[in-house]
């Protein structure tokens, strides 16, 4: 199992203006994520802080562990949303996990012919998403599996046969792009 | 019980966390792009449609919003109901007419919150989840009857036709089975609301004005905090849209929400403007997405 | 016609003359119908003049204003949401009997409603006092105790009493808002009281409700009910003061 330690972790900015942002506790909630996933490589991760919107994405510049890993985050991905501008640690592992999960992905077979995060389709973003989020649940991630069966559906229908579809990613830890292109 | 209730003292569970517009404008962030040129980005437009990459949790927002708002309004609208006499109207008096139409509005606001409630779990938001501003309850806590009818029922309802409208095109354009059809059954009761609220400003001012001079003022320092710092508007870079046409239907003027339309613009400079000096004074510059 | 003596206020029928009937047998060709059709029981006297009637709908009027403003002024001080939104739903109940009352007190040659729109006595005025005393978020129970386990309770006695006492024929418009009004009281009470049950779980909690129901039950004894004396036919009061 690897290390848990963030040595091999950055975040930046070091020291937050906008936020009340801590990069130590920052770093140390993806260390013990990449640890769970027995990822060794090198992660940066780069928080905007002057948005209070949540998006986040992962680069990733190669598919062995000698390859850097840049985790995006907009700060209100990380944000305890009772308290404007403070930090939730469940939220930030959740949303940090997502991505990482993405880009753990990206360095299996069956993921060469997945877009760059920024050119996936909204749909194509929905179904990886559930994807990752359901994995994170089964690593003991505090998830909410109706906002983002919510989240599904406004991408690809509300029907039965959506649901299903949606099950089945949630439900899954082994599968390609291919699997998970067309909503599952 | 007290004749008039303060907003400090609003009765909630342990799930809700309260803030106030004051805390809210401490924010030095904003969605609003600060750059002359547009970065390159999924969805430019800050509109709030399923367009956008983060529309699902942008309507969880919203509607979480929705219904601590629904919770504040009930709260208001019986408040109302109780803390003025009835009488003809003068002094610290209602007509008995309008203490009806208040507990008939709170009513109203209870079945919003149970719809927005149910809205809520079918979009998987925690009750909570978010933190509440009281703003909207603040409206509702003048002495003079007056002047809650001017800040809630023309207001904090104007807004809420706003809110309704942009959510019903949303959930009719994602397809959603519920959203729609819930936002259009609320959308029917909040033009009742500014009707209501628009009859007894006229009727109870008619040999006073004064009196309503000060109250449509208030309306209108209510509607520019009601815009969220440019949150509401006409701009691209604005959540939600003025609804012009159920605005009308409530007995809007076209002047009246032309006067809407440019307090929300100025709300959006207003807000630009101390983004930018936030941002001086820390030295700050934005980082690219 | 069948006599009826009621107590209270009001005319007395010992016995009354016979009213004529619009068919006999003798006319078995005629189409002319009996105006009252053999299953349509009911008569003419009943306890209450005019005046007695528009006593009683001012008090009623009065107390379901009280009760309308309560619940909306409790609404932002409890912190139970599913009581919240009870209380405002409860609270559009009481006003629209309120209103049903207004209207027909007029009706009742009451021109300026207001006249009439009064407590019982002072005593009910202290009851309505002790009723809304209770404001902390922590008092929820105490606020419900004295809605829905005295004043709605009271209500319903009252209002049956009412209903069964009074002229079939002559008062009916106010027996048909009786009887709407009642639906609502029980739906009304039963909401309330599932609450409290769902809100008293301990010792402590069963201590609080019995000893402010205890307290607010002496008032209203003293009142007598919601119209005073005679609330329920049993002319039973503790109180020495006058009515309105």
């Amino acid at each position: 199992m690897t290390d848990v330690s963030t040595a091999k972790v950055t975040v930046s900015p070091e020291e937050f203006t906008f936020v009340k942002y801590d990069a130590s506790e920052i770093a140390t909630i993806v260390a013990e994520l990449a640890a769970q996933l027995e990822i060794s490589n090198r992660i940066n991760v780069v928080v905007n802080e002057t948005t209070p919107l949540a998006k986040v994405y992962e680069e990733i510049d190669g598919t062995s562990s000698d390859a850097t890993i840049t985790l995006h985050a907009e700060s209100g991905a990380l944000e305890d949303r009772k308290h404007p501008m403070s930090f939730s640690a469940k939220d930030a592992r959740e949303s940090l996990g997502r991505i990482l999960l993405r880009a753990h992905d990206r360095m299996q077979p069956g993921f060469g012919e997945a877009p760059d995060d920024l050119d996936l389709t909204l749909a194509e973003n929905a179904a990886w998403d559930t994807y990752c989020a359901g994995r994170l649940t089964r690593m003991g991630v505090a998830v909410n599996e109706q906002r983002w069966r919510y989240n599904h559906r406004n991408r690809f229908g509300f029907n039965d046969d959506v649901d299903t579809k949606f099950a089945r990613l949630w439900a899954a830890d082994d599968l390609a792009w291919s699997d998970i292109a067309d909503g599952g | 019980m007290r004749q008039f209730f303060p907003v400090e003292d609003l009765a909630r569970d342990e799930r809700f966390v309260q803030t106030n517009m004051a805390e809210r404008m401490k924010d030095g962030r904003t969605a609003i792009d600060m750059k002359e040129s547009s970065a390159k980005s999924r969805g430019a437009s800050k509109r709030l449609t399923p367009e956008r990459h983060d529309a699902s949790d942008a309507a969880r927002g919203l509607m979480h919003g929705i219904m601590v708002g629904e919770i504040q309004a009930l709260e208001g609208a019986g408040r109302t109901a109780h803390d003025f006499a009835a009488g003809d109207g003068s002094n610290d008096t209602v007509p008995f007419e309008l203490k009806l139409d208040m507990a008939r509005q709170a009513w109203d606001e209870a079945r919003h919150v149970e719809i927005s409630a149910k809205l809520s779990d079918w979009m998987g938001t925690e009750l909570g989840e978010f933190a509440e501003n009281t703003v909207l309850f603040e409206a509702a806590c003048s002495d003079d009857p007056i002047l809650r009818l001017a800040g809630v029922n023309r207001a904090l309802e104007g807004l809420a036709i706003d809110v309704f409208t942009q959510m019903k095109e949303f959930g009719d354009i994602a397809g959603d089975p519920f959203l729609e059809f819930c936002e259009d059954w609320m959308l029917a009761d909040e033009v009742t609301h500014v009707k209501m609220g628009s009859d007894w400003l006229r009727k109870v001012t008619a040999n006073d004005p004064d009196r309503r001079a000060k109250a449509l003022e208030f309306q209108q320092v209510v509607d520019k905090l009601f815009s969220f710092g440019g949150a509401r508007g006409e701009s691209a870079e604005s959540s939600f849209s003025l609804a012009r046409r159920f605005r009308e239907l409530a007995g809007f003027t076209d002047d009246e929400v032309d006067v809407i339309s440019e307090m929300d613009n100025e709300a959006l400079e207003e807000r630009k403007e101390a983004i930018r000096k936030y941002r001086e004074k820390v030295g700050a510059e934005p980082v690219d997405a | 016609m069948r006599g009826r003596s009621g107590r209270g206020s009001g005319h007395v029928f010992t016995s009354v003359p016979e009213m004529a009937n619009a068919a006999t047998e003798s006319e078995t060709t005629s189409t002319a119908r009996a105006p009252f059709a053999p299953w349509d029981r009911r008569d003419i006297p009943g306890s209450f003049s005019v005046e007695e009637t528009a006593r009683r709908v001012g008090n009623y009027k009065w107390t379901e204003m009280k009760l309308f403003e309560a619940l909306g002024g409790w609404v932002a001080t409890v912190p139970e949401l599913d009581v919240k939104m009870r209380l405002g739903t409860h609270c559009y109940h009481h006003a629209w009997h309120a209103d049903l009352w207004h209207q027909r007190l007029p009706e009742l040659r009451e021109m300026k409603p207001e006249r009439l729109t009064v407590p019982a006595n002072d005593a009910m005025e202290r009851f309505i006092e002790a009723m809304t005393e209770p404001e902390a978020p922590e008092l929820t129970i105490e606020k419900l105790v004295g809605v829905y386990r005295v004043l709605i309770p009271r209500f319903i006695a009252a209002y049956t009493y009412h209903r069964n006492n009074t002229s079939e024929i002559t008062d009916a418009p106010t027996i048909r808002s009786i009887n709407f009004i009642l639906q609502d009281e029980y739906d009304d009470w039963r909401d309330g009281e599932m609450l409290l049950q769902s809100l008293i779980t301990n010792p402590q909690h069963v201590q609080r409700a019995a000893a402010h129901q205890a307290r607010l039950e002496a008032i209203m004894v003293d009142a007598g009910g919601i119209t005073g004396a005679d609330s329920i036919g049993t002319g039973f009061t503790t109180s020495t003061e006058g009515g309105a």
